[in-house]
């Protein structure tokens, strides 16, 4: 047996409690599948922002209808990374695409993924950056730029006006399928945690509405932040009503997705099956602090009660903007923490339901802590690199509205 | 039709993107994939080309009928022969130049110990001893015979 996996078993078993199976020692699924759920959740929560105002109208929160779609892309582009670094070989992975099984939901995820990549997303972007993708590939200097925007327009540089409605009322389709494909997405991460049904943590049918509102949450909250560091980055005007609205959409995101997540415990302790002793000593132990505390208290309430009182309360800007950018940030924290309880507190009890084990997570190596932040920040690099290539603003530039600053 | 010209070209590259993606997988899916299950055919043929290291208790009963005979009727019966043997193909195939092994003398207690020694999860009717005060320093095969055991 290999020596450091000795030396970190002999670290593990005095944190490991009661009675467990020897081959539950060791978490198998690590931080990385923490993060998949979470990426998916920003993809997906990005792009409903997104459609909230092509699919229905929201015409305040017009200013950062690109900047979700660019979120979202960035997001999705990486979401298969941290599933990509847990397998033992990663060349394998396209497997599932190269020879799926119908009775495997990865295999139809990997589907669906691409769809929504190719058809939804790419071709939504494509569509709404048509008109200036042309007009940079006249008017750009900088020949790398040019020749980029000059491939995107696949040769074909006409902008008539009926050409670009033909692209809005494709790119309104395309955000009406792309809903359900969003949701479907994420969904299915929910989908694939709730269907262990060897697991009582996990299994539930609510699991993948649960993670959808969650995801909801996290996905605007995101785009909110994103969006008021590049107001302040770019020295320009917050638009107030486009980030009052978003409040709005993200106060109600939690609240449904607290009051789900709420509703199915409530449902759990009532029923109190054979497994109820070990999970509530879960949550009273182990975690304690990322539940209770990050997740509830920190992640959930102290949004919903900020974003609340800007609801109320008739608050000057200056004070709704720190509201809004400490209950985005403590939201993400505590959605991050809800994928955590859900992914690690799941594998911390033993299926003798008798005994806990511990996660000790590595710093280096393929599934470490540094791993883990390098697959958090790709998308924040590769966002930068899409806003540098496709800046979302230059379109608002040109409009008329005397409020849309960004 | 020459306003929808650019969506013509998206269409020509995502058939070419499908083409090219059964062309890809045509090449990476393996030839007998499918014929007999969701896995490759072929992979039955290569196990079974793979060297062999246990030869099976028919193999045994050949040479060593007598012992085979004693171990059926004893309640060892359903044990096999390379349980305590090892892996027997390579004797076997070269019965003269490779020996069986069995468990060494000093070793015994601790061999016959994995399934005979004192444990509370063991059912409560299944000979156990406590090994710390059961004959300490002998060996098992002193008393008990393994192919007849008592």
């Amino acid at each position: 047996m290999d020596m450091s996996l000795i030396e970190s078993l002999r670290n593990a078993l005095p944190l490991v409690s009661g009675f467990i199976y020897p081959n539950e020692l060791e978490l198998q699924w690590s931080i990385l599948i923490v993060l998949y759920p979470y990426i998916t959740g920003l993809v997906a929560g990005a792009f409903v922002l997104a459609s909230l105002e092509r699919v229905f109208n929201v015409k305040a929160i017009k200013p950062i209808y690109r900047l979700s779609l660019l979120v979202a892309l960035a997001f999705l582009l990486v979401a298969t990374l941290p599933l990509n670094l847990h397998l033992g070989h990663p060349e394998r992975g396209i497997s599932i695409l190269m020879t799926p099984h119908t009775s495997s939901a990865m295999a139809m995820f990997g589907f669906v993924y691409l769809w929504y990549l190719m058809v939804v997303l790419l071709m939504e972007v494509w569509l709404d950056y048509r008109k200036q993708i042309v007009e940079w590939s006249r008017s750009e200097t900088f020949w790398p730029k040019r020749i980029f925007y000059k491939v995107l327009t696949l040769g074909v540089d006409n902008i008539s006006p009926r050409s670009l409605a033909i692209d809005e009322k494709l790119g309104k389709i395309l955000t009406v399928v792309g809903l359900p494909s969003a949701l479907l997405l994420h969904g299915y991460v929910g989908f694939i945690f709730g269907s262990l049904k060897a697991n009582p943590w996990w299994s539930s049918p609510l699991m993948p509405i649960i993670f959808i509102f969650s995801a909801m949450a996290s996905g605007i909250a995101a785009v909110m932040l994103i969006y008021m560091f590049l107001c302040w980055a770019r020295d320009v005007v917050i638009d107030m009503p486009c980030l009052d609205t978003i409040g709005k959409f993200l106060l109600t995101a939690i609240i449904v997705a607290f009051s789900l997540e709420m509703l199915e415990s409530l449902q759990t302790a009532y029923e109190a099956e054979e497994h109820f002793d070990i999970i509530t000593l879960l949550v009273e132990g182990k975690l304690l602090v990322s539940m209770m505390l990050i997740q509830i208290m920190l992640g959930s309430l102290t949004p919903m009660f900020l974003l609340g009182l800007t609801q109320v309360v008739e608050l000057p800007e200056k004070v709704r903007k720190v509201f809004y950018m400490l209950s985005g940030s403590l939201a993400l924290i505590g959605i991050f923490a809800m994928r955590w309880n859900v992914v690690i507190g799941g594998q911390f009890f033993s299926k003798s339901l008798r005994g806990f084990t511990t996660y000790k997570m590595h710093l280096v190596g393929r599934e470490g802590l540094f791993s883990a932040i390098i697959v958090e920040l790709l998308p924040l690099v590769i966002l930068a690199v899409l806003l540098y290539l496709l800046p979302p603003w230059e379109k608002e530039s040109h409009s008329k509205s005397p409020t849309t600053a960004a | 039709m020459k306003d929808a010209q650019h969506l013509l070209r998206v269409i020509i590259i995502f058939v070419a993107a499908l083409v090219g993606f059964l062309l890809v997988r045509s090449f990476l899916v393996p030839e007998s994939f499918g014929k007999l299950g969701h896995y490759r055919a072929n992979a039955v043929d290569d196990v079974l080309a793979l060297p062999r290291h246990y030869a099976g208790e028919p193999a045994c009963k050949k040479c060593h009928a007598q012992q085979a005979s004693d171990k059926a009727k004893s309640s060892h019966r359903h044990m096999s022969c390379e349980s305590c043997h090892g892996a027997l193909q390579a004797h076997v195939d070269s019965p003269k130049t490779v020996k069986p092994s069995k468990p060494k003398e000093n070793e015994m207690r601790a061999f016959c110990g994995n399934c005979h020694g004192k444990s509370l999860s063991r059912p409560a009717k299944f000979p156990q001893v406590d090994l710390e005060e059961h004959n300490r320093g002998m060996a098992c095969n002193q008393c008990h015979q393994p192919h007849q055991p008592k």
